[in-house]
């Protein structure tokens, strides 16, 4: 199954009130068979602008990031869950990529270039 | 003119003589003396290249970039503006320059980073472009 992370933006509120809006995000992702791996807030802060949702205008927010295995199909139907609920103001769902590997990065490709042109 | 014609006058009434090659210094030494032996000991030993220059690395060498990480790509973006900077200014090799424009790009539309100026907090953050502002 493919990976995706949901970085999900969520009206400043209360800790009870975040605590039962990410419980709601997660009992939705369950109920449709993804498998969560992890569960990461990256704190409470200021928006870099302000952003307009549900008839309000938002000048601080929680953000929270959410990992992931689900398959492609239930990701329409997510995003239009999480666009409908109140207390969230900017979701975004992205696809994990398989990490490059990292030893082609600028020196080795130098050093690759020299060798074939020496050769 | 005439002095050409009298000239070469003068060089056909010579009687032409076959040139002998002048025996110099140099050349007796190397007809008389005999070749030293090649001593086996002599021979120059194989070794890597000692003043080798470093592989040409950008800065951002080895780092992955990511859209959360807005400290990061703040430092490539202009404080009065908000604009990515150019190849030309931030010095990065194309793979980095690509993934950190576009990690700046995800992290605008998803509300990580503003997009008309830099934050606030990352204005003091040394400067790694090296661009000259107007002042």
């Amino acid at each position: 199954m493919p990976r995706y992370e949901l970085c999900v933006i969520l009206k400043a509120m209360q800790r009870p009130e975040t605590a039962a809006v990410l419980r709601r995000t997660v009992e939705t992702l369950l109920e449709r068979g993804a498998v969560v791996r992890s569960l990461e807030s990256l704190g409470e802060r200021r928006l870099p602008y302000k952003i307009s949702k549900h008839d309000s205008r938002h000048t601080h927010g929680g953000y929270f990031s959410v990992d992931f295995r689900a398959s492609p199909k239930i990701v329409s139907e997510l995003l239009d869950h999480l666009e409908r609920d109140i207390d969230v103001l900017r979701p975004t769902l992205l696809k994990k990529d398989p990490e490059l590997s990292q030893t082609h990065c600028c020196g080795a490709q130098a050093e690759e270039a020299k060798s074939a042109a020496s050769r | 003119m005439f002095a050409l014609s009298f000239s070469r006058l003068l060089l056909q009434a010579l009687p032409k003589q076959p040139v002998t090659p002048r025996a110099t210094a140099q050349c007796i030494r190397s007809l008389t003396s005999q070749q030293e032996p090649l001593k086996k000991g002599d021979m120059p030993i194989k070794m890597e290249n000692p003043y080798k220059t470093p592989p040409k690395t950008c800065i951002l060498c080895n780092i992955t970039v990511d859209f959360k990480n807005v400290q990061l790509l703040s430092q490539f973006i202009s404080p009065h503006t908000g604009r990515i900077y150019g190849r030309h200014i931030t010095g990065l090799c194309g793979r980095k320059q690509k993934e950190v424009s576009k990690a700046i790009k995800k992290a605008r539309s998803m509300g990580f980073m503003s997009v008309t100026l830099k934050d606030p907090q990352f204005i003091k953050d040394p400067d790694i472009c090296g661009i000259k502002h107007f002042e």
